[in-house]
């Protein structure tokens, strides 16, 4: 089983790039987390404030003896900042068992992260397979790391924002035709 | 951040992307396509996010998504 609080020692240093390994074997279990609110919340916004605060509290964080203890306190503050903001916009009540479901789980084992080599030939694969445009697209998006709008990405190729999106959809569309062609089912690695 | 129109699609297709505007305070900001999709297409963005951000760590060297790369990017900025 991965236990992340193997991190533990050198998150309580600092160091950045031991949470982008806590981060790769986290995130998918943290936002999975989350399932139950994507009608009535910004999950991806979500995410990214609950990892910026689990980077804050690393260095203080004790663990508790079970493993993952720090995903599990990041799905907790993922929980209180969901049951916050939906007292904020006074939306429909939270889903309690899932959240009972997603601390489960996280003690049970947090994910590889994106170490498996054979899913990475596959998909460079398929990558490579993809026309013009869209891969052109996808190129955009995974060079940005999340940090530019599509509307730059889209000026950056020439595009109008709404075609960089179409040639975007188009993309991972054939990506996961490529994927399920080679037998890879990302929804079965997922759950 | 503009808003890609009224295609449905579009708007799955930007909600699902990693980005997202901070606002004058540092908080991290909804997209503006949250708002214009039913929940029908919010949770069919947050399942297209899903398995993109599986692809992108995939094919990333590190094993991070373009969603851990904008966290540490901002952590690395001092914004964390």
């Amino acid at each position: 089983m991965l236990d992340l609080d193997d991190h533990l020692t050198l998150l309580a240093a600092g160091d950045e790039d031991a949470f982008g390994r806590w981060l790769a074997g986290a995130e998918p279990r943290l936002r999975g987390s989350l399932r139950s609110y994507a009608a009535r919340l910004d999950t991806e916004a979500l995410v990214q404030e609950v990892l910026l605060r689990v980077w804050q509290v690393a260095p203080r964080h004790l663990p508790d003896g079970r493993p993952n203890s720090l995903l599990r306190l990041a799905v907790r503050i993922a929980r209180n900042l969901a049951i916050d903001e939906i007292r904020r916009v006074r939306a429909e009540p939270m889903d309690e068992d899932g959240m009972e479901r997603a601390l489960a789980a996280a003690e049970t084992g947090a994910f590889r992260g994106g170490s498996d080599p054979l899913l990475r030939r596959i998909l460079a694969e398929c990558e490579e397979k993809l026309p013009g445009k869209p891969r052109e697209a996808l190129a955009q998006r995974l060079a940005s790391g999340g940090g530019e709008p599509d509307e730059i990405l889209a000026e950056r190729l020439g595009m109008r924002l709404n075609t960089f999106l179409q040639n975007f959809t188009r993309a991972r569309k054939l990506l996961a035709e490529c994927l399920e062609k080679n037998r890879v089912d990302l929804a079965a690695e997922l759950s | 951040m503009g808003n890609p129109g009224k295609d449905r699609e579009a708007l799955i297709e930007a909600l699902a992307g990693a980005y997202r505007a901070r606002d004058p305070h540092g908080v991290i900001s909804s997209h503006p396509a949250f708002h214009d999709l039913d929940d029908e297409g919010r949770i069919e963005a947050f399942e297209a996010a899903e398995r993109l951000r599986r692809i992108e760590a995939a094919l990333d060297p590190q094993g991070l998504s373009t969603t851990a790369r904008a966290v540490l990017a901002r952590i690395r900025a001092g914004g964390g």
